[in-house]
């Protein structure tokens, strides 16, 4: 892997602050190259022109007065992985996409920190392209949820999905334990970090484990099941569950989920169902292979020793009238 | 000889047939789907859910033919239902097979072409075919899509109870075969009903 170093010298700073930025780079052009992008292209020259700063761990500002340079951390939050950005789905926007034009210059103005994001919404919702992932419902979902209601609005899609690093989990991951994980470590971005957290609660975070202390094997648990199933209101509707209720409202009964009559069984036996349709068709996926019916699953013991017993009941009926039948001779 | 009436006409036979036989291997598939382990019960999981699957699919087909028959042929006069008088018309055919039949005595609703089944015949014909299949077939279609399927009902998971009124109603109708073909032996003779679905003729008493 091959590294290069570029200096770039921002004279429309300088004219306003009277302070010129040099920025130094270190990139890895071979996930762009990996994608396929054509180096000159609009949206890869702006991404890169973002990435010198942002996809950088320091930076460097430059007084080209007294020819001082300072070198500077770029904060967590403000900074992208190149790679993961040309890894996630969405790789080949610009980032003046869906950032403001004002971006373009540096220093970035002040308001420009209060620009409004656009949410999933407003790019895939009522698009066929996306009908499937049902963003509609998931918006829907989302304003219902916790995180919304409590903080009147000011959460939005991005405090859990990442726009510059997003991928469609449950497609690409290879295994459901890898899945898990990922769809956790949302959560554990802000309930298992106090710094985050904070940025939108005044409360004390608890430790999660500890909050979870009344849970027969914890760690199974844990590693095994997603927050989500748990800790929203399931729904049919979409994929992945986005209605998430108050602390008070989590799933703590074991037979919630540990039982042939739970939701989460529904939920699975549906997605599986839907999944095997769009993938092999009705007759392939459905008819001819139905893997989301699992043995036993309808099996209810009362259901069938009752029937078992009507079969029998039935059957001694049939035999008592064949015996006189056969004493008769008729 | 006795005397003969054209009962069955091909289109009821050749449907009876598919249904028979559709009904038997679903029968056989179900159990096989809810008590197997993996490997063995009469037919393997695997195949036993796509051959239920596939079964159930060609009794919807062969059901839309019995609808649309009963629909335009006489055949459907068969299973209009008269409620009144209906309770005394049971009683009496159920005496008659608890105690007339072993005395010899004629059935009170003997077989004509007007009127092929008795009332308990009627009744259960009727209620198997527009009540328990029915059920069947929408339950069994709700499983194959279950996102019509409500979520919950009564705090129970839809999913669940549409499976579990699936098994009831395929219980059902595994009782009235059993019924159906004792009741079918006691014609004229213990074969000669079996004959008349066979090639169309009944014999009289």
């Amino acid at each position: 892997m091959r590294s290069y170093l570029l200096i770039v010298i921002v004279s429309l700073c300088s004219a306003l602050s009277g302070v010129a930025m040099s920025f130094s780079l270190e990139t890895t052009p071979d996930s762009a190259a990996v994608r396929g992008i054509n180096n000159s292209t609009y949206a890869h020259d702006n991404v890169q022109n973002c990435l010198r700063c942002h996809g950088e761990l320091y930076y460097t500002i430059e007084d080209t007065l007294s020819g001082s340079i300072k070198r500077r951390l770029m904060s967590d939050h403000l900074r992208i992985s190149t790679d993961e950005f040309y890894g996630s789905v969405h790789w080949n926007f610009s980032c003046l996409d869906c950032h403001s034009e004002g971006y373009a210059a540096f220093p970035h103005a002040l308001d420009l920190r209060f620009e409004e994001a656009w949410g999933c919404i407003d790019c895939h919702g009522y698009d066929e392209k996306f009908a499937k992932f049902n963003f509609e419902s998931i918006e829907q979902e989302f304003q219902k949820s916790v995180h919304y209601t409590a903080m009147d609005g000011a959460f939005t899609c991005w405090e859990c999905h990442n726009p510059h690093s997003y991928k469609v989990q449950a497609r690409e991951s290879l295994t459901s334990e890898n899945f898990i994980v990922e769809s956790n470590k949302m959560c554990l971005s802000c309930h298992g970090s106090p710094e985050k957290f904070g940025l939108y609660s005044d409360k004390k975070l608890g430790a999660v484990m500890t909050k979870h202390d009344w849970l027969p094997n914890q760690t199974l648990h844990l590693q095994a099941v997603r927050c989500i199933e748990c800790h929203t209101m399931q729904s049919d509707d979409v994929m992945v569950a986005h209605f998430v209720t108050p602390k008070d409202d989590a799933v703590k009964n074991c037979v919630d989920c540990h039982s042939q009559n739970s939701i989460l069984v529904g939920s699975l036996y549906k997605f599986q169902s839907k999944e095997a349709r769009s993938k092999y068709g009705v007759l392939n996926g459905v008819i001819l292979s139905n893997d989301s019916y699992v043995i036993g699953a309808n099996r209810n013991l009362f259901i069938s020793y009752a029937g078992i017993a009507a079969v029998v009941l039935t059957l001694l009926g049939i035999a008592i009238h064949s015996i006189f039948r056969i004493i008769i001779k008729r | 000889m006795s005397e003969k009436m054209y009962l069955y006409p091909a289109w009821t036979r050749l449907w009876h047939a598919i249904n028979a036989i559709l009904c038997l291997a679903l029968i056989v598939t179900g159990f096989s789907m809810l008590y197997s382990n993996p490997d063995r019960f009469v037919v393997n999981f695997s195949s036993a859910v796509a051959i239920h699957n596939v079964a159930g699919v060609l009794l919807t087909i062969n059901y839309f033919v019995f609808f649309v028959g009963n629909m335009f042929t006489s055949n459907g006069k068969h299973y209009k239902l008269a409620l009144k008088g209906l309770g005394q018309r049971l009683f009496l055919q159920m005496r008659y097979y608890a105690l007339g039949y072993f005395k010899g005595q004629e059935s009170p609703y003997p077989v004509t072409t007007e009127q092929k089944f008795n009332p308990l015949q009627q009744v259960s014909y009727v209620g198997v075919m527009y009540g328990i299949m029915f059920v069947l077939f929408v339950t069994g279609w709700g499983l194959l899509f279950p996102e019509f399927i409500l979520k919950k009902l009564l705090g129970f998971s839809g999913i669940f109870l549409t499976a579990q009124l699936h098994v009831i109603m395929g219980f059902l109708i595994f009782v009235f075969l059993f019924v159906h073909l004792y009741v079918s032996t006691m014609g004229v003779t213990v074969a000669s009903n079996f004959k008349s679905i066979v090639n169309g003729w009944q014999e009289k008493h």
